[in-house]
């Protein structure tokens, strides 16, 4: 019960050292620290158009948090969100500028869901070789990744390469596909609420359901869930499936609401900075919707930073791989190295027995 | 002839593009040889191939940025051992961590350094001259298959076998083993299970460092973001399609370097995207982790 109150209070302390040890950084670099920030802050929060600048750059990272820490409280140790999204956005973009003639109120719910699917079947099969031929997760998450931004990159340069265009992006998605923007003088759009729905969705898998009640039983102690008689393999397959679902989602939400288009490798690792986000929010949802709105501050901030004050925005990944070392060695995650550990070992011994 | 020809330059680029892969995987293997898997193998070998430019460059010789490199690899492989074994940080999540305070820290010098992004070549830099070995080279075939490198790919072949006489008979390789097999037998018989890991990871690091400049001024002479492209990850799969085993390792490594070499082949004799030849690499070695697990864990059932 006090490690729940200490929680934010150590959240916070994290963010404040890796933001001082950013700013030492900023002064070795011969940049002003202090004035830095200003901008960058004002620029996150300043205006109205900030502040729905920075909803719009945390909307991508509130899907792939959730569907990192889905997986994560399994005890799966899914790398691959990154690569469900850019087969996902393809779905959604694929239907958007294909169908061009179909209405709207089908369309979109048609984009959305088969961007879910796709990304969901592209979770599955790391899920299966895991669950079924106990091959390690990281390393074929990763490996699919890179096959999923090549493949999608290859289709918007070959087949679906839009005529005249050098660059590999697909043509556009149909209007009455596309997310209207909410204000503006910004790109901030509907895909925002769709995240919050997805986020009430798996507090509620989560939390109140059957299922989560056997993620978090396989999470916590996997060998107990064996002996208790669940289907560990099929648990994990589908844990995937919701993962690789979510991060589909957060690819049609780039594509339906941002580019209109499908862009090869537009993503730029929003799907690792999922596995950030879900780290920072100690794993809970809460946590995660909140970690991934601080990042969409830092990351629309970190981009006027970056024209303003010439500091390269890349500080902003420097400043989240700080802070994934500051959560890493803290006490309260050593149960997810327990957790990896213990999994290891129970599969063994049922294997054995 | 001409296809002999062509056969020999597929097995020549197989061996310029396996050795990042071999340095790598020896390194993987000390990692996992010691009980740790090491997630960063791709960071360390992404911040060698990036001091070698600025470094080789900054003093117009090469060899002082090969020498950087190593020393760069094995710092930043010393601050990752601190994380891991010292402030028993989850090894997953900290082997990320530092990948991405590299990848983002390279990105942010190249920037605050040379004022570009992307790719950068600077005045100077010159590569490791091509090692040609002299009568060996000048035999038909095996002459330009095996004898006409830069340095650091007959390295990376010296590398196998010293990694396995290092692992099974030199003392402190036993006792990183022993460390691996059972880390509380290894600390009351009287072994560091700290000094063990520190050791396994520095060294790794070296050959990682060694792998990155051996990218970016053994087989080129620049530095491109990201330009490791996953091929830390591939090296830590041979590791694990190998299960541990030094020669096993090196096989997988090459097998890597030839689906590689071949998809640069493929891309320059067809008009298809080369991205789908990209791909191909990757591909392969999840199916050969398929193909390995199949014998092992199918009949196991769920």
């Amino acid at each position: 019960m006090s490690d729940r109150l200490y929680q934010p209070v150590r959240v916070l302390l994290t963010l404040t050292i890796a933001l001082i040890i950013g700013g030492i950084i900023i002064e070795l670099s011969g940049k002003d620290a202090l004035n830095a920030y200003q901008v960058l802050f004002d620029s996150a929060f300043g205006s109205q158009v900030a502040l729905a600048n920075t909803l719009l750059a945390a909307t991508p990272l509130i899907f792939t948090g959730l569907a990192t820490v889905v997986a994560f409280r399994a005890g799966v140790f899914n790398v691959g969100v990154e690569g469900s999204l850019y087969v996902g956005g393809f779905a959604a973009a694929w239907i958007g500028f294909t169908f061009t003639s179909m209405p709207g109120w089908f369309l979109i719910p048609a984009m959305i869901l088969a961007a879910a699917v796709v990304g969901g079947l592209w979770g599955v099969v790391p899920g299966y070789l895991k669950a079924r031929l106990r091959i390690d997760e990281v390393v074929t998450t990763i490996m699919l990744n890179y096959v999923a931004i090549l493949f999608t990159s290859y289709l918007v340069t070959g087949p679906f390469l839009l005529p005249g265009m050098s660059n590999a992006m697909s043509a556009e998605i149909a209007p009455q596909a596309q997310f209207t923007r909410i204000i503006p003088r910004s790109q901030w759009n509907a895909a925002f609420f769709l995240a919050l729905l997805v986020f009430v969705g798996v507090t509620v898998l989560l939390n109140r359901s059957t299922l989560g009640y056997e993620i978090k039983a396989l999470g916590s102690n996997p060998i107990f869930a064996r002996w208790s008689g669940m289907h560990v393999g099929k648990i994990i397959i589908v844990v995937m499936f919701i993962s690789g679902f979510i991060g589909g989602l957060a690819g049609a939400g780039q594509v339906m609401g941002v580019h209109y288009r499908f862009i090869a490798n537009f993503s730029l690792g929003l799907g690792f900075s999922g596995i950030v986000v879900a780290l920072l929010g100690r794993n809970t949802t809460v946590g995660t919707l909140l970690a991934a709105l601080f990042f969409g501050a830092l990351r629309n901030g970190g981009s006027t930073m970056e024209i303003f004050t010439r500091i390269p925005r890349d500080l902003i990944d420097i400043l989240q791989a700080l802070i994934i070392f500051f959560v890493a060695v803290e006490l309260s995650l050593s149960w997810l190295r327990w957790r990896r550990e213990r999994l290891d070992r129970s599969t063994e011994a049922v294997v054995e027995t | 002839m001409a296809s002999i020809d062509l056969f020999a330059g597929l097995l020549a680029s197989t061996l310029r593009l396996a050795t990042p892969l071999l340095l790598a995987g020896m390194a993987g293997l000390l990692s996992y040889q010691v009980g740790l898997i090491n997630i960063a193998l791709e960071g360390f070998m992404l911040v060698g191939a990036f001091i070698a430019v600025a470094v080789a460059a900054y003093f117009g010789a090469a060899w002082t940025g090969v020498l950087a490199a190593a020393l760069a690899g094995a710092a930043f492989a010393a601050l990752f051992a601190l994380f891991v074994t010292d402030f028993k940080g989850d090894l997953i999540v900290t082997g990320l961590a530092m990948n991405f305070l590299i990848l983002g820290g390279t990105a942010y010098l190249l920037q605050v350094i040379y004022n570009t992004s992307g790719t950068i070549a600077p005045e100077g830099l010159q590569k490791l001259p091509v090692l040609t070995i002299p009568v060996l080279s000048d035999l038909p075939f095996l002459g330009p298959v095996l004898f006409s490198h830069s340095p650091l790919v007959y390295l990376s072949w010296l590398m196998v076998p010293v990694t396995s006489i290092f692992l099974y008979h030199v003392v402190s390789g036993v006792h990183i083993r022993a460390v691996g097999e059972d880390m509380e037998a290894a600390a009351t018989a009287g072994i560091s299970v700290r000094r063990m890991q520190y050791l396994a990871l520095m060294l790794g690091g070296i050959l990682c460092g060694l792998a990155g400049a051996n990218l970016s001024i053994g087989d080129l002479s620049l530095f491109r973001e990201n330009m490791t492209n996953g091929r830390g990850f591939i090296a830590l799969a041979a590791v694990y399609f190998a299960a541990g085993r030094p020669q096993m390792t090196a096989v997988a490594c090459l097998l890597f370097g030839l689906f590689d070499a071949l998809q640069f082949r493929l891309q320059t004799i067809s008009n298809i995207p080369p991205q789908i030849f990209q791909m191909l690499p990757y591909l392969m070695v999840v199916l050969m982790l398929v193909i390995i697990a199949i014998p092992k864990e199918w009949k196991k059932g769920w």
